[in-house]
C-alpha cells in the first residue's frame, strides 16, 4: 500500500486496538477521532485504484474508489461516528474493538476490487459483528449470537466455494459485474452469500434473531453493516438480475406481515430492516440508473434512520429493562426528547415529505413504474403503507402512550441523545436538501422528488394508514408471543431430525445396516484376510526364507574360491584358457 | 377511534373534551387529505403517474387504506393459524 492512500478499514480495525491502552477522557476522545478520521478519509479520496498487491499470483485490489463505493463509505463512516457516540458511555472495551473491526471489515468490503480481499473482510465482518451479540452474555444472547456465528459461517462458506469455482473457470479473483456468467453453478453459490447477508428469505431469519439480543449499543451498528454491504456487492456484480425484482418486493411485504404479529420491540424493527431492505434489492433487480440510484440513496438513507429508531428502542430497553411492547405504555411522560426523536425516524421510515425516507424510497417506487411493473409497484407502495402501520404508529402508540403502566423511566445519558440528535438531523436534512445526497449517487440524477401528485398521494396514503390503524386498533394490541420463521430449520427441525436420527435411525443402523454389513462385508473380508496372512507366513515367508539360505550356503561357496589373491585368480584364468583350448581342439 | 382506544386514552389522564378535539382535528385532517389528493391535480393538470390507476380519484388514500386494512387482517390470520407460538417454543 502506498501512502497515497490509507485505508479507512486498516484505520478502524488497527485503531480499535488502542482503545484498551487508553483511560479516560483521553479513550472517549480517541472513540471519537477514529470514526471522524475514517470519514475526513474517505471524503478526501479520488476516485482511482489504489492498494493493488500481488498474492499466489493473483492481483489483489484493496481500494477500488470510485462513486459507488464513496458514497456507501461516507454513510458507514458517519454511521460508525454515531454509533461510536452513542456508546460513549459504555464500560466494556471489548464491544468497542468489536463494534470498530466491523465498521472497518464493512468498508474493506466497500473497497474490495478483487474477491480474495473482499472474502477475508467478509469473515471478519461476521465474526467482530457476532461479538456485539455475544457480549451482551446473557443465555439467550449467547444462543442467538452462536447461531448468527454458525449461520454467517454458512454464508461464507458459499462465498468460499462460489469464488474458487469462478477463479477455477475464468483464471480471474475481479469483481465485477457477474451478469456474464449468469445462472451458472459460481454465479449461484456468490449470488446466494449475498442474499444471506442481505437477509433476503428464506436466508434472512438470522436477522430478526440475532438483532435484538445484541448488546444495546451494538444493535445499533448491526443495523447499518450487514445488510447494506451485500446491498453495495449486489449492486456491483447482480445489478439487473430479473430473480431480485420479485425477491425484494417479496421481502418488502414479508417483513411488514411479521411486523404485526410482533410483540419484541427490537425484533419488530429488525423485521423492518428485511422489509426496507427488501426495496434496495428490488431496486438492484430493475437494475436501470434510477433504479441503482434508488437502491444506493435509500440505504444511505436507511442506514441512518434505521440507526435512530435502534437508538430509541435501545434507550426504553436501557432505562426501563423492558423489551416487550406488551409490558410498556405510558413513556412519553418520562422520556419526551427520545419519543420526539424516535418519531423523526419513524416518519423518516415512513416516506413523509421532508424526511429522508421520501426522497429516497420513492426513487425505487418510480423506477418500478418507469419500468412498467405494476405488480412490483403494488406491493412496494404496500409495504410502505404497512411500515408507517408499526413504525410510525403501533410501535409509538404502544411504548410511548397505550395503557399507562406506571414504568419509571428516564432519558437516557447525554451522549446517547446527541447521537440520536445528529442521526435525527441527518433524517430531516437529507428530506430537505435531497440534492446534498443525490450529487454524489452513482448515476446522474435526474429524479424530482417534491412533485404534486407524490406529495399528495403520500399524504393520503399516511393518513388513511393513520385511520385504518385506529379503526382496528383493538386488534393490534401486542401479545406476548414469537414468531415461526425459517430459523425454525436450524432450531426446532434440526432437533426433530436428531430424534429421527437417534432413533429410528439408529435402530435401522444397528438392526439392519449393522447385520448386513457383519454378514456380508465383515466376517468375508476378515476370512480373506486370514487367509492371506496364512498364506504370507507359511507360503511367502517360507519361500523367501528358504531363498536367502540357499544363497546364504552359494556365498559360503564363493567365498573359498574368491580369496582376494592374484596368484590364484591367476591360476584360475589360465585353467580356464586350458580348458577352453582342449574343448577347441578336441570337440571339433 | 375505538371505544376501547378512548377507555385507554381516559386512564392516561386525558380529559374527554381533549379527546374528542384531537378525533375532530383527525377526522377533518383526513377529509382535506383526500380532497387536496382530488382536488389539486384537477386544478394544476399536472400528472407524471407511471400507470392508470394512479389516476383515479383519491388513488392514494383508498390504496394507504385498503393496504393497511389487508395487512393486519392477513398477517392477523396467518399469525393465529400458523406462525405464532407461546414465547417458550424453543425453550423447550
Amino acid at each position: 500500500m502506498t501512502l497515497e492512500w490509507l485505508h479507512p478499514g486498516l484505520l478502524l480495525i488497527v485503531g480499535a486496538w488502542v482503545l484498551p491502552l487508553l483511560k479516560g477522557n483521553v479513550k472517549r476522545a480517541a472513540m471519537l477521532v477514529l470514526p471522524a478520521a475514517a470519514l475526513i478519509d474517505c471524503f478526501v479520496m479520488r476516485p482511482g485504484t489504489y492498494g493493488v498487491t500481488s498474492f499466489l499470483g493473483q492481483q489483489v485490489v484493496f481500494g477500488r474508489v470510485d462513486r459507488l463505493s464513496l458514497v456507501f463509505s461516507y454513510v458507514f463512516s458517519i454511521m460508525a461516528f454515531i454509533g461510536m457516540l452513542y456508546a460513549l458511555h459504555v464500560k466494556d472495551d471489548s464491544q468497542h474493538v468489536a463494534a470498530l473491526t466491523y465498521v472497518g471489515s464493512a468498508l474493506g468490503v466497500t473497497f474490495a476490487g478483487d474477491f480474495l480481499s473482499l472474502y477475508v473482510f467478509w469473515e471478519l465482518m461476521a465474526i467482530s459483528s457476532s461479538l456485539l451479540v455475544l457480549l451482551r452474555r446473557e443465555t439467550s444472547a449467547v444462543a442467538a449470537g452462536f447461531r448468527y456465528l454458525l449461520v454467517h459461517i454458512f454464508g461464507g462458506l458459499l462465498l468460499l466455494a462460489g469464488i474458487v469455482l469462478h477463479w477455477s473457470q475464468t483464471g480471474s479473483l475481479a469483481f465485477g459485474d457477474m451478469g456474464a456468467y449468469s445462472g451458472g453453478p459460481a454465479w449461484a453459490l456468490i449470488l446466494a452469500a449475498f442474499l444471506l447477508n442481505a437477509a433476503v428469505p428464506p436466508l434472512g431469519a438470522w436477522l430478526p434473531d440475532a438483532y435484538p439480543e445484541a448488546t444495546v449499543t451494538g444493535a445499533v451498528f448491526m443495523t447499518a453493516f450487514t445488510t447494506k454491504s451485500a446491498v453495495y456487492v449486489l449492486l456491483r456484480g447482480f445489478a439487473g438480475t430479473e430473480l431480485l425484482v420479485w425477491l425484494g418486493a417479496v421481502m418488502a411485504v414479508y417483513g411488514v406481515v411479521y411486523a404485526v404479529l410482533e410483540n419484541d420491540a427490537r425484533r419488530l424493527l429488525a423485521y423492518h430492516i428485511v422489509s426496507q431492505v427488501g426495496y434496495m434489492v428490488c431496486g438492484v433487480g430493475i437494475g436501470s440508473a434510477l433504479a441503482a440510484n434508488g437502491a444506493t440513496a435509500h440505504a444511505f438513507a436507511h442506514i441512518l434512520y434505521k440507526a435512530l429508531l435502534f437508538m430509541g428502542a435501545g434507550a426504553v430497553l436501557q432505562t426501563t429493562g423492558l423489551r416487550k411492547l406488551s409490558e410498556m405504555g405510558g413513556l412519553y411522560k418520562t422520556m419526551p426528547i427520545t419519543l420526539g426523536l424516535y418519531m423523526v425516524g419513524a416518519f423518516a421510515i415512513s416516506a413523509v415529505p421532508l424526511f429522508s425516507g421520501f426522497v429516497s424510497k420513492s426513487m425505487v417506487v418510480a423506477a418500478a413504474g418507469e419500468d412498467h411493473r405494476a405488480a412490483i409497484f403494488l406491493m412496494l407502495t404496500l409495504a410502505s403503507s404497512g411500515t408507517f402501520l408499526h413504525t410510525g404508529l403501533k410501535l409509538p402508540y404502544y411504548m410511548f402512550f397505550g395503557k399507562d403502566r406506571g414504568i419509571s423511566g428516564k432519558e437516557p445519558p447525554g451522549n446517547m441523545l446527541v447521537a440520536m440528535g445528529l442521526a435525527a438531523a441527518a433524517c430531516i436534512l437529507i428530506g430537505v436538501f435531497p440534492g446534498l445526497l443525490y450529487e454524489r449517487l452513482p448515476n446522474p440524477v435526474d429524479f424530482v422528488p417534491y412533485t404534486l401528485q407524490h406529495v399528495t398521494s403520500t399524504l393520503g396514503m399516511l393518513a388513511f394508514t393513520a385511520w385504518g390503524f385506529f379503526l382496528l386498533l383493538k386488534h393490534l394490541d401486542p401479545v406476548p408471543t414469537i414468531s415461526l420463521d425459517t430459523d425454525w430449520f436450524y432450531r426446532r427441525g434440526a432437533s426433530a431430525l436428531g430424534t429421527l436420527v437417534r432413533g429410528p435411525l439408529a435402530r435401522l443402523e444397528y438392526g439392519f445396516v449393522g447385520e448386513i454389513y457383519e454378514f456380508v462385508v465383515r466376517r468375508p473380508v476378515l476370512g480373506a484376510a486370514n487367509f492371506f496372512r496364512d498364506l504370507d507366513s507359511y507360503v511367502v515367508d517360507s519361500a523367501i526364507v528358504g531363498v536367502g539360505r540357499s544363497t546364504q550356503s552359494l556365498s559360503q561357496v564363493l567365498r573359498t574360491v574368491v580369496s582376494g589373491n592374484a596368484q590364484h585368480y591367476g591360476l584360475i584364468m589360465a585353467a580356464g584358457i586350458l580348458v577352453l583350448l582342449a574343448a577347441a581342439i578336441f570337440v571339433k | 377511534m375505538t371505544a376501547r382506544d378512548a377507555k385507554t386514552r381516559s386512564s392516561g389522564g386525558h380529559r374527554p373534551p381533549l379527546q374528542l378535539r384531537i378525533k375532530r382535528l383527525f377526522y377533518a385532517g383526513l377529509a382535506l387529505v383526500a380532497l387536496a389528493e382530488i382536488v389539486l391535480p384537477l386544478i394544476f393538470r399536472s400528472s407524471e403517474s407511471h400507470f392508470s390507476f394512479e389516476d383515479f380519484p383519491a388513488w392514494g388514500s383508498i390504496y394507504g387504506f385498503a393496504s393497511c386494512v389487508a395487512i393486519i387482517v392477513v398477517s392477523k390470520v396467518i399469525g393465529k393459524f400458523w406462525l405464532m407460538r407461546r414465547e417458550d417454543y424453543y425453550d423447550s
